[in-house]
């Protein structure tokens, strides 16, 4: 805390880098060129001695991705994004290891770095940690795989006669190829990620968690998380993302389909943390089965541009969608994240409450659709979302769309934009804090509904977050 | 007892999860002015709103005749077409009916009361004046953006139009409140003048029965009945309180929480 | 001009009408509405048209559709009311649908002056008739102004369009009514452009049988200490169905500036379709922006309330219905527009309960006196 306000002031302008910017050589990697071409695709997909079935979506998807276009009428803008210069496959030449051992001594300290083996041994039943196109960790405790709950990759369950047919029935299913351009393209080039199945019945006790680490410079990742709850089971999955920061724009266009069967449960906590050159154009979608729950928990603090819009079918009577966020737009980001619901069956409840804050020029949007369908008798929606500005360079919107079609539903919703009151950080200061340590708390006690839903580390982190953006704001 | 219009027998009634009143008899008769007081929380609404039949209370045991019908199963807009009508504390706020198509459509429902619109309006401009109200109340929103003096004119303008057999006055708060004390009483006593009805009062506070000729005097403690007599009743009630009722349920080994 | 709406004239597509501020997911089919207009034949004629002043006030149904009206229309209105003036008269805006009426209108309402200005569009259209308004309104500072619009029409569609520019400490209040129309697009944008200028606005609609209505607010709120309140509800019954968008964009440099925006559905119909777009857009720290909404039947709470003097639930819709055909009537400044409401009420309610809030609060129906 000796530091010269201006000192701190510049050290802070890019601080919650501090832990995520460090960047590893790259040699000895195998990096396919850049650009996107069938030749790419399919040695991406011959590298992964994939399936017939999976070179052919990877085909077809690359022709709907050059056909596809942007929307030209709303988000942020995409166009810095430069396809022919982002490599789709970047992969080190490791093997996957179950032990921290036998990964390379740069990885292991990245993650280490990450603290990701550490929250291993304390707090997770499994860890999956991926860098750049591979996935190079993969470990359950025995405990948990004894009850028949698989967690793996895509590429090892692709290999198994058992867990194949699986994949296929699934894979692709939820979100389709032409759903938009970038899910094209992540059809076309994906690599890595998680598949996850829960068999009927089993709770586990401890979350399992899959950290993506994205270290190439003017890279795509395009990871696949694909779970499967089946019914009465219950799940709690954590996914980290960082990268460090380049100057050369970096893309990530993943996607995850859940399936939530009847009676099962699954909550889905997200903390993403992109450096500032990053695309985050990542797809989430969810289906949930009768009497069955979905929640979300989505902290997003990094990437230059997000598209980031989690969506849930209520398929089933009576399933349930929570859906908790907070979005923390800085210097030079664009941030449009929200949520979309769809409720298709009776009794169905969905509740959305998100948080963002804005400063130094950042822009959040919060969009949003709840769209209840005709079948859905007295189901219930409710939307809230807050808004935060820090300063008057920022900016914030906050655009829910609502379609209604039947009459016995009720949808409310609620929004507030506006800035931390004087009287407030007046009232807190006549009690002995300081300007920066009173704004600091306000602006901690407006992210707390949202941050005590987070993994204990991951919230501890982001009131640090907080805390340092705040002292950078006040100088 | 051809007169009764009002008979509660061991009724027991509540929330789906409290019970809140245990097995009540009350008996008033057409034309008579009954108060019913008691500590706070002791039930007292509640009554009154079992007895208007909102849906929030479930009735366990017992029975509600009204004017002669078993009307313990009715909805309440079907008491109210039988003649009861309850004040609100705090009327709801229906934002964009107009006051005048509130009142019109309330009273154009009920056969004895239907009549032309300029009829109507003239019993209006003559309560209006009677309460001492604005009749450019009529093209305000129900209730929205009134004072709570005002919205209190309001209810008594719905009790002196409607002119109900039985009018059950939610009082329990107004006691602090000099000017809605002195809108219930103007109200009070043009609806005894005028119609003759039958009245519960519930109040805790005894001054709003200052000039009122009160019939029977009902106490109650922790959802029963404990106490009954005379008008003479609440004057012994506004120098001791409730204690000896209080007492004499718990000896009675009455239900308690 | 009836003749311009036959059947056999060539038709126009407007493909952009009362796009928001902000767009969002197009597959939502929210971002706009198109219609099916005649296509102007005025080729050739000399037309009045408007000071350029209200070239610059942006209307909320777009300048595809707002350039179309000014085209399609060969007799332009400006109305000025002078400095300080207090004009008793309301400026009104007569659109009868039987003969398919366009109009443009200007109005600039000078400093400190007060004016109330009144749409009424009635009638049945001819087949597949279009009526369309075009409202701007210039309000210097201190003006107060006074904007009632009811669109009451029995069949055909409309399309009304208003902008207006609000300079410091001007008043707007608004009032629309959307009462009738087999296609209804309104589009309203103010610009709160002046230090304290404000707006509050009030919208109330009837959709039913197989309508289609289609609003964009807007409100600009340029100026420090700008406010603006705006209140909707409405009722969509039967197959009705209903999009309505609603913006407050908080520009930088209006320090102090408040919105608020408040929504009420009310559904009574099994086959509806409801869209609402109610967004809020911010570039500036020291404001407050509101919005809520509640889409469903009448709360728990009121029908208690109206249960307990007699209304059942079903009661209780239609009281809500009337209400909403009695408020218009109530609020209309002058003879033309309330018997545009009444008539909608005869049709929609019958003729009992249509007249009797104006039997019983003494209100003028007579336009033949007025004029």
């Amino acid at each position: 805390m000796s530091e010269t306000p201006d000192k701190k002031r510049s050290e802070v302008a890019d601080v919650d880098r501090s832990l995520y910017d460090f960047v590893m050589p790259e040699e000895g990697y195998e990096r396919y060129a850049d650009g996107l071409t069938p030749d790419i695709v399919r040695a991406i997909s011959a590298k992964k001695d994939e399936p017939e079935w999976m070179l052919e979506m990877r085909l077809k998807a690359l022709d709907a991705f050059h056909e596809m276009r942007m929307a030209d009428n709303w988000g942020p803008d995409v166009s810095a994004l430069d396809m022919d210069h982002i490599s789709t496959y970047v992969s080190p030449k490791t093997k996957q290891a179950r032990n921290w051992d036998e990964v390379p001594e740069d990885i292991k300290t990245t993650f280490e770095r990450l603290g990701i083996p550490e929250a291993e041994r304390e707090s997770l039943a499994g860890v999956g940690a991926q860098y750049d196109s591979e996935i190079v960790y993969h470990n359950m405790r025995e405990e948990v795989a004894e009850q028949g709950v698989i967690y793996s990759t895509i590429e090892d369950a692709l290999h198994d006669p058992k867990w194949e047919p699986i994949v296929h029935q699934y894979f692709g299913t939820l979100i389709p190829m032409r759903d938009h351009k970038f899910a094209a393209l992540h059809y076309a080039v994906w690599s890595g990620g998680s598949f996850v199945y829960v068999p009927e019945g089993v709770s586990l006790s401890y979350p399992l968690q899959s950290y993506f680490r994205l270290n190439a410079s003017g890279a795509g990742q395009f990871e696949h998380t694909l779970i499967v709850v089946e019914p009465g089971a219950d799940l709690h999955f954590i996914e980290g993302c960082s990268a460090p920061k380049y100057y050369e724009a970096n893309l990530h266009a993943g996607a995850v389909e859940l399936f939530v069967k009847d009676h099962a449960r699954l909550r889905y906590s997200t903390i993403e943390n992109w450096s500032k050159n990053m695309f985050n154009l990542n797809t989430k979608r969810a289906t949930v089965g009768a009497d069955a729950k979905m929640e979300w928990v989505s902290g997003s603090f990094g990437s230059h541009v997000s598209y980031l819009y989690p969506t849930t079918i209520l398929a089933g009577a009576r399933s349930r969608c929570e859906f908790t966020g907070i979005t923390f737009a800085g210097a030079t980001q664009d941030l449009d994240t929200g949520c979309k619901v769809v409720l298709n069956a009776p009794d169905t409840t969905a509740s959305v409450d998100t948080k963002s804050i804005s400063k130094d020029g950042g822009v959040n949007t919060f969009r949003s659709s709840v769209v209840v369908g005709r079948k859905a008798d007295r189901a219930r929606a409710t939307v809230s979302c807050s808004s935060l500005m820090l300063d008057d360079i920022s900016r914030s919107d906050t655009i829910p769309a609502m379609d209604v079609r039947n009459a016995t539903a009720s949808v409310g919703h609620e929004a507030t934009i506006g800035r931390i009151s004087d009287d407030t950080v007046l009232y807190l200061m006549s009690r002995g804090c300081s300007e920066a340590e009173a704004r600091t708390m306000v602006v901690n006690g407006f992210a707390n509904p949202v941050s005590k839903e987070l993994p204990l580390e991951y919230a501890v982190e982001m009131n640090n977050l907080i805390k340092l953006e705040m002292e950078g704001a006040i100088g | 007892m051809p007169d009764t219009l009002l008979s509660i027998q061991g009724l027991s009634a509540g929330t789906e999860d409290k019970p809140i009143l245990h097995n009540i008899d009350l008996a008033i008769s057409a034309g008579e002015t009954h108060v019913l007081m008691g500590p706070n929380g002791a039930g007292k609404s509640t009554l009154g709103h079992v007895i208007m039949g909102d849906p929030s209370y479930q009735v366990s045991s017992g029975t509600i005749t009204f004017d002669g019908t078993d009307i313990t199963d009715f909805a309440a807009d079907k008491r109210s077409l039988a003649g009861i009508f309850l004040s609100y504390q705090a009327p709801v706020e229906v934002p964009g009916v107009p006051l005048y198509s509130f009142l019109r459509t309330i009273c154009q429902m009920r056969p004895e009361l239907k009549t032309t619109a300029r009829k109507f309006r003239q019993r209006v401009s003559e309560i209006c004046e009677h309460l001492e109200m604005d009749d450019s109340f009529l093209t305000r929103e129900l209730n929205v953006g009134f004072s709570g003096g005002e919205k209190k004119k309001i209810e008594m303008l719905q009790l002196l139009l409607l002119q109900p057999k039985l009018a059950i006055l939610d009082e329990t708060d107004s006691g602090l409140d000099v000017d809605a004390l002195s809108i219930v009483s103007h109200g009070i006593e043009a609806y005894r003048q005028e119609c003759n009805g039958a009245l519960l009062i519930i109040t805790h506070n005894t001054r709003i029965l200052e000039r009122l000729d009160v019939d029977r005097t009902h106490v109650m403690v922790r959802g029963n009945l404990v106490g009954e007599g005379d008008a003479s009743l609440i004057d012994e009630i506004d120098s001791t309180g409730f204690g000896r009722f209080e007492q004499a349920l718990a000896e009675k080994g009455g239900v308690s929480e | 001009m009836a003749e311009k709406n036959a059947a056999s004239a060539a038709s126009t597509l407007l493909k952009h009408i009362n796009t928001p501020a902000a767009q969002t997911w197009n597959y939502l089919h929210i971002n706009d509405i198109s219609l099916e207009v005649p296509t102007p034949t005025t080729k050739g004629e000399v037309l009045a048209r408007l000071p350029r002043l209200f070239d610059a006030v942006e209307t909320g149904i777009g300048e595809e559709a707002a350039s179309w009206i000014v085209s399609a229309t060969g007799d332009s209105r400006y109305v000025e009311v002078k400095a300080g003036v207090r004009r008793e008269e309301p400026i009104v805006v007569d659109i009868d649908a039987a003969t398919g009426d366009i109009r443009d209108t200007g109005v600039l309402v000078r400093e400190g002056a007060e004016a109330t200005i009144v749409v009424a569009v009635h009638g049945k259209a001819s087949e597949a008739g279009t009526s369309a308004s075009l409202l701007r309104i210039v309000a210097e500072r201190d003006a107060l102004v006074h904007l009632v619009e009811i669109v009451a029409l029995g069949s055909g569609q409309h399309l009304e369009g208003v902008g207006i520019e609000a300079a410091d400490n001007a008043t707007i209040d608004v009032r629309q009514y959307a009462l009738g129309g087999d296609k209804v697009a309104m589009g309203i944008c103010c610009s709160l452009t002046g230090r304290s200028a404000r707006l509050t606005q009030e919208t109330r609609y009837l959709v039913r049988g197989s309508e289609q209505l289609d609003v964009n607010h807007l409100v600009r709120q340029r100026g420090r200490d700008t406010r603006s309140e705006l209140v909707t509800s409405g009722i969509l019954a039967d197959a009705a169905k209903k999009t309505m968008r609603e913006t407050i964009d908080l520009i930088h440099g209006a320090k102090g500036a408040t919105g608020n925006e408040i929504e009420t559905v009310l559904v009574t119909g099994d086959d509806i379709v409801n869209k609402t777009l109610p967004t809020i857009l911010c570039d500036e720290d020291d404001v407050a922006g509101n919005h809520g909404a509640s889409i469903g039947s009448i709360s728990a709470d009121q029908l208690g309330y109206l249960a307990d003097r007699g209304i059942s639930t079903k009661e209780a819709e239609a009281l809500f219905a009337r209400a909403i055909f009695d408020d218009a009537a109530i609020h209309a400044p002058e003879a033309l527009s309330r018997a545009a409401a009444l008539k909608r009420a005869e049709e929609v309610l019958g003729g009992d309960i249509a007249l009797d809030v104006a039997e019983g609060l003494g209100l003028s129906t007579d336009i033949e006196e007025q004029a």
